[in-house]
């Protein structure tokens, strides 16, 4: 498995986990909760944001990868 | 008209008054039944059995005899609502046992109280040494409630996670395989979130005895046919899991890279990955 193969499976994951969050911040009940989740989703988000601009430089630097 | 029938008449009559009186007294009665309630309920029970069976009794002579005896402490409980002093006088005042640890003797004596008797309350509160004992009180109903020592009360969960996850009551939204919409409703949910839940656990509606969704949104559900095994919920532990390995992805990121910059972001965003897994750990954890 490539570098830039590895680095896009850790984006779906995090895609996934920021769905999976977004979805147990909504049908919490709880104040805190809510909170902490609408927190962890916005980070997740930034994470998320980061990880795409590292996979266009890869995929500038090695060509080969691309779509992969 | 035959006697039997008479006493019949009287029978139901009374039956539905007293079922009538009865929910006019409320609940209160039946969980705290002072003396003076308990002796008022039993000679209610004891006219309406004499005036529906004993026909000598005139209706006119027993209907208002147990309306006094049965309004007459509805009227003292309406009172004693609004008036402390009288409240006291009603329902008694509590007595202090014991204080700063020390046992009141005087107290003790004014309640004829004897030693082995306190002694018997404590253990009875599983407290078997009197020393372990901040405070006491006899309750008017004659309970003794006992707050221990800071350093013997039992660990609750606040002592141990400084601030523990909140816990709301769960709503049981399904029962014998029919959707109630008021407790689905009061959940901030609907027919249409219910129904995907179901389908993800592959059941349906029909089948389920029970179904109780918890404040994190989490369904668990009874069938009717118990040799199916029902998956319990795991979207919060794949969650917390999948975080776990992404943070572990990026840590692995960091140490691989050459390039510094990227190398940075990988660590700071490993970084932030670790401190909402403190935060939300305590959530997702069960």
């Amino acid at each position: 498995m490539t570098v830039a193969s590895q680095v896009k499976q850790s984006l779906a994951s995090l895609k996934s986990i920021h769905a999976g969050l977004q979805q147990i911040a909504l049908s919490s009940t709880d104040d805190y909760a809510q909170r902490t989740f609408h927190e962890a989703v916005m980070v997740t988000e930034e994470i998320i944001a980061d990880l795409k601009k590292r996979i266009g430089q890869l995929e500038r630097e090695e060509p080969q990868y691309q779509g992969k | 008209m035959p006697i039997w029938l008479e006493a019949s008449i009287r029978s139901v009559s009374i039956l539905i008054g007293l079922f009538i009186i009865t929910r006019i007294l409320g609940k209160k009665q039946l969980a705290k039944l002072s003396f003076f309630e308990y002796v008022v309920g039993i000679t209610v029970g004891d006219i309406a059995a004499a005036i529906s069976v004993d026909l000598g009794i005139n209706l006119r002579e027993g209907i208002p005899s147990l309306l006094i005896w049965s309004l007459f402490p509805v009227g003292i409980s309406y009172i004693s609502l609004r008036n402390k002093k009288f409240r006291d006088f009603v329902e008694g005042n509590s007595t202090v046992f014991i204080k700063n640890g020390k046992i009141l003797e005087n107290n003790l004596k004014r309640e004829k109280y004897t030693i082995d008797e306190l002694m018997e309350q404590l253990r009875k509160k599983d407290v078997f040494r009197v020393a372990d004992v901040e405070f006491a009180v006899l309750e008017p109903n004659g309970d003794l409630n006992v707050l221990l020592k800071r350093e013997k009360q039992p660990l609750a969960v606040g002592d141990v996670f400084p601030n523990p996850p909140a816990e709301k009551e769960p709503q049981t939204v399904i029962m014998d395989g029919r959707i109630l919409d008021e407790p689905l409703a009061t959940a901030g949910l609907n027919r249409g979130w219910l129904k995907m839940e179901l389908d993800k656990q592959g059941v349906a509606v029909e089948n389920v005895f029970l179904a109780q969704v918890d404040s994190y949104g989490q369904l668990t559900v009874d069938l009717y046919d118990d040799k199916i095994q029902v998956p319990q919920p795991q979207a919060k532990k794949l969650l917390l899991a999948a975080l776990k390995k992404v943070q572990a992805d990026f840590e692995l990121f960091a140490l691989e890279t050459e390039a510094t910059e990227a190398k940075q972001m990988y660590e700071r965003n490993a970084k932030k990955i670790s401190d909402m897994l403190a935060k939300i750990e305590p959530l997702l954890k069960n």
